[in-house]
């Protein structure tokens, strides 16, 4: 009988910490600076498709559709792109594709431009097989969180319309999707780098500490000169070790409060040296976007130079804001001329 | 001025029907992220197979069948993609791809550096009909249009690292014995459109 209500208790506490871990409202500030970052990202990027456009996506480009769809055959992969063949029906997506990445950065209409965002994401993906990277799949699950939680309740065209709206500055709305949206991320990220730093346990370099100086030695990579560290092995190495146990053991470090600011803090070196040194620099940026889920969302409001009378911290009650009655509101008006 | 206070909305978590149903999704969701890369190939189990065969329409429509192996199992050669072409003039055209010079910004430079590693990862020898070829040749064909060809011939260049002692002892990253070249795909717009090499 006590084992049974001990097993009870156990399970209680289990589905507590389920609910609280991922419906816990949350302030969606983590998520607008998420949605400011991606958006922007997701405008470069495909802006920067813009320069070679029939190129990559033209029927008689370097990707034509018998090449593509012969690696696609059997597969579930989709792009709107199949459907655009002539000139004009590509530059007319592709501009429309452009303007929804720019409504998502600044957050105008945010909930319906998170969803167009992520079909055209993906049809971009979908379609441009054999020109991708780690960019555009890190550029995929961004998109998609966004659309789970409300992207644009924070830092956003929409909340600022509607406070003009309202005439006054709108609390902080605590919401529980916002949370479920930086959960999916955290958890997503942590998958990530647990296969990324499982997969190079297979290669030798990463065991003999050479590994990082493979990739700083690699002239097609390269964007700044880092050979003189071949005078440094040591250094290589540590590097290297530090980069394959910081992947492996990120996805548990990452919660605890005392190791999560180090880990967060080893995420800037480590991916802005791929930004730096191997030219990625649209790729570093876009992991250190996805590690922003792990930045409380109190941290972030400090941080935006744009303060918002009326806000309070995450899981505040909204602050009581004065609203005139029938009777002032006349008053109001009738006093004068509006400013 | 009289105001009114509205009374403060605590945040609440979702009622117990929405947490459940959202819980099942969540669930499946997680389920599919951790099986994209653990599925894929190579070194692929049986159970993880069967896994992926499940999940294969979720999974492959929103782009999480990754393997997310950055510069792994190692960092290794990099692949060039080089070019001949012969104009009806006669004269000749070189050139390679990814080209610093020519594909700016860095990251167009990424996108065609792509296009040459992603030929190297998929060409195989023993698949004369496989999707390597078949990019190869859209590559020769791209080309052909674009400069009105008679000849293109493609070649992988593969680029070594050399090591840490050999760049210590002087050894520059572009030296020539760190390159080494095979015929990729020969395309003739004259009479054979596909001749091999």
């Amino acid at each position: 009988m006590r084992t049974l209500s001990a097993v009870r208790a156990w399970a209680a506490d289990v589905a507590a910490g389920w609910n609280r871990f991922w419906f816990q409202p949350t302030d969606p500030a983590t998520l607008g600076l998420i949605r400011i970052c991606a958006g922007a990202m997701l405008f470069y990027t495909h802006l920067v498709w813009s320069l070679d456009l029939a190129a990559f996506f033209g029927p008689r480009g370097w990707l034509p559709r018998e090449a593509v769809r012969l690696l696609q055959k059997d597969t579930y992969a989709w792009s709107y792109f199949w459907w655009l063949e002539s000139p004009a029906a590509l530059w007319t997506a592709h501009v429309a594709a452009l303007i929804v990445f720019a409504m998502l950065t600044v957050g105008l209409y945010s909930r319906v431009v998170s969803v167009l965002a992520l079909v055209a994401t993906l049809s971009y993906i979908g379609r441009a097989q054999g020109a991708l990277f780690g960019l555009d799949q890190i550029n995929a699950l961004l998109a998609m969180y966004l659309v789970v939680g409300p992207c644009g309740d924070a830092f956003s065209l929409d909340r600022w319309l509607k406070s003009r709206k309202t005439g006054a500055p709108l609390p902080v709305r605590p919401s529980w999707s916002a949370n479920l949206a930086i959960r999916l991320i955290q958890i997503h990220m942590c998958i990530i780098y647990l296969f990324a730093g499982t997969a190079k346990l297979t290669g030798p370099a990463w065991w003999d500490g050479t590994a990082m100086w493979m990739a700083l030695g690699n002239l097609e990579y390269q964007s700044l000169d880092m050979t003189w560290m071949a005078d440094w092995p040591r250094l290589i190495n540590a590097m290297t070790h530090i980069t394959v146990y910081w992947e492996i053991f990120y996805c548990a470090l990452i919660w605890p409060r005392l190791s999560r600011p180090v880990m967060l803090l080893l995420a800037i070196p480590l991916h802005m040296g791929i930004a730096i040194c191997l030219g990625m620099v649209t790729f570093g940026l876009i992991m250190l976007v996805g590690n922003l889920a792990f930045v409380p969302p109190e941290f972030i409001r400090t941080l935006w130079p744009f303060k918002d009378a009326g806000q309070g911290r995450a899981g505040d009650p909204a602050p009581a804001r004065a609203v005139p009655t029938r009777a002032a509101r006349t008053a109001t008006q009738s006093a004068g001329p509006k400013r | 001025m009289s105001t009114i206070a509205p009374s403060p909305v605590l945040p609440q978590q979702p009622r117990a029907a929405v947490r459940i149903v959202v819980s099942a999704l969540v669930g499946f969701h997680v389920l599919a992220v951790f099986i994209g890369p653990f599925a894929m190939p190579p070194g692929t189990s049986q159970l993880a197979s069967s896994c992926a065969w499940l999940f294969q329409p979720y999974v492959e429509s929103l782009c999480l069948a990754n393997g997310y192996r950055f510069f792994a199992p190692e960092p290794g050669p990099s692949h060039l993609v080089r070019y001949e072409i012969t104009l009806p003039d006669g004269t000749q055209k070189d050139g390679a791809f990814p080209d610093r010079q020519q594909h700016l910004p860095r990251l167009l430079y990424h996108r065609y550096f792509m296009l040459s590693e992603f030929v190297n990862t998929i060409d195989s020898a023993d698949a004369p009909d496989g999707p390597g070829r078949v990019y190869a040749k859209a590559y020769a064909q791209h080309l052909a249009d674009e400069y009105q060809a008679q000849t293109v011939k493609l070649y992988l260049r593969r680029h070594y690292v050399p090591r840490m002692t050999e760049v210590h002892q002087g050894l520059r990253l572009s030296d020539k014995a760190l390159y080494e070249e095979r015929p990729l795909f020969s395309l003739s717009t004259e009479k054979n459109p596909d001749a091999d090499p």
